[in-house]
C-alpha cells in the first residue's frame, strides 16, 4: 500500500490551516525546505510560531545560488536551519564505484536514494512529523499528494510518522502570487526560468509551455516504471 | 510457517526489473531455501497464480510476500522489511532506501 494512498479526511483547508494542525499536534515536527518556492512554508510557519524547525538536505550537488538562498532565509528569518548530509561512505562508494555522473546512463534512483533518502531517513527517526511543500501540480507520481497523511515510508513498528503537505491543493501560480503579496525571497535560479530546482547536473530551466517537471531528469521517461498489478489486455 | 513469493511478468513478457532484483537478494544472500512456493503473476493473465492471490489479498503491488503462520496470514510488499521480520536478517541502509525511493517515487522531488 502506498502511503500518498492514505490521504486523511481533512482536505481542502487552507495551507496555514495545515500548518497550524502540524504544529498544534506535533512537538517533534520539522518543515523540509528544499531551497525553492517552499520557503513560502517557511514564512507561513513563522507567522505562527516562533520555534519552529527546518532543515535541508545537502546533497553535495546543489546549485551555488541554492547555498547562498538557504543562507540569505536563515538570515532573513532570523532561524535555525539544520542542514543534513548524505553517509559519506556511502557517497565514496558510488562514486567510486559509478563515478560522479552515473545517473545520467543509470537513471537518478541510486543517487537519489544515497544522496536524499538515507539522509532524510534518519532525519526523521527523530521527528513525529514532517511538513513538505509537494503540490499536486508538480508532477504525475504526485496527484494524489493529499494535506496530511500517514507516512508509511518512514513509518516503524513503533511510530507512525505524519506527513503534512500544506500547499498540495495549491498551483505553481497561487505560489508565487503568495511570494510577490508577501515580499517573500526567492532563489535567484528562478529568474533564469528554473521552475524546479533540485541538485545542479539534474535540473535545468524551462520554456514557459513545458511542465516544471521536465526541468529535472529530462533524459528519463516522464513517468517512472510502476510496480502495480493491474491486468493489461493486449489487443490482439 | 510457509512463504510465498510472488513475481511479476510485464505485458511484454519481461519480468519486472525490481522483482528480479529481489531474487538476486533471496539468492545471493541463501534465503531463496526458506521460500515455499513462487508464484507468477502474469499482469497479461488476471487467472495466472499470482495475479489471483494479489486479487485475494487485495494486494496492488508487486513483488510481494505472503507469510502463513499459526493460522495468520501477512503480506510484505517491502522487501527489507519481510527479511527483518521474517526471515530475521540484515539489509543494509543503502538498500533500503533505494526501496523506499523505488515504492514513493515522489520522494526523488524534494
Amino acid at each position: 500500500m502506498n502511503s500518498h494512498k492514505l490521504a486523511s479526511d481533512a482536505v481542502d483547508q487552507t495551507p496555514q490551516q495545515v500548518l497550524e494542525t502540524a504544529f498544534d499536534q506535533h512537538d517533534a515536527v520539522a518543515i523540509s525546505f528544499s531551497g525553492a518556492e517552499d520557503v513560502v512554508l517557511i514564512d507561513m510557519a513563522c507567522n505562527l510560531s516562533d520555534a519552529i524547525a527546518v532543515f535541508c538536505l545537502d546533497t553535495g550537488r546543489l546549485h551555488p545560488e541554492t547555498y547562498q538562498f538557504i543562507e540569505k532565509v536563515r538570515d532573513f528569518y532570523g532561524i535555525d536551519i539544520d542542514v543534513i548530509f548524505p553517509e559519506a561512505e556511502s557517497v565514496a562508494s558510488l562514486v567510486k564505484e559509478k563515478g560522479l555522473f552515473s545517473f545520467y546512463e543509470e537513471g537518478h534512483a541510486e543517487c537519489c536514494s544515497i544522496r536524499k533518502i538515507e539522509p532524510l531517513r534518519k532525519y526523521l527517526t527523530e521527528m513525529d512529523a514532517w511538513i513538505t511543500g509537494q503540490r499536486r501540480d508538480q508532477s504525475p507520481t504526485r496527484s494524489f499528494v493529499a494535506q496530511m497523511q500517514d507516512d508509511l515510508a518512514f513509518s516503524t513498528a513503533e511510530k507512525t510518522m505524519k506527513k503534512y503537505n500544506p500547499l498540495a491543493n495549491w498551483s505553481s501560480a497561487q505560489v508565487w502570487q503568495y511570494i510577490r503579496d508577501n515580499d517573500v525571497p526567492y532563489n535567484k535560479l528562478h529568474d533564469r526560468g528554473f521552475r524546479s530546482i533540485g541538485c545542479e547536473p539534474c535540473t535545468r530551466s524551462t520554456a514557459p509551455n513545458q511542465h516544471e517537471r521536465e526541468g529535472r531528469w529530462w533524459w528519463e521517461e516522464a513517468t517512472r516504471r510502476e510496480c502495480g498489478l493491474h491486468v493489461v489486455v493486449k489487443d490482439e | 510457517m510457509k512463504i510465498t513469493f510472488v513475481k511479476k511478468i510485464l505485458v511484454d513478457g519481461n519480468p519486472c526489473p525490481k522483482c528480479a532484483d529481489v531474487e538476486k537478494k533471496l539468492r545471493q544472500s541463501g534465503n531463496i531455501d526458506r521460500i515455499d512456493e513462487v508464484l507468477i503473476a502474469d499482469v497479461r493473465d488476471p487467472d495466472s497464480a499470482g495475479m489471483q492471490l494479489a486479487n485475494d489479498l487485495q494486494v496492488t503491488r508487486a513483488p510481494f510476500f505472503v507469510v502463513e503462520r499459526d493460522g495468520d496470514v501477512e503480506v510484505f510488499t517491502v522487501y527489507f522489511k519481510f527479511v527483518k521480520q521474517v526471515l530475521g536478517g540484515k539489509t543494509n541502509s543503502t538498500e533500503e532506501a533505494a526501496e523506499l525511493l523505488n515504492d514513493n517515487p515522489d520522494l526523488d522531488y524534494i
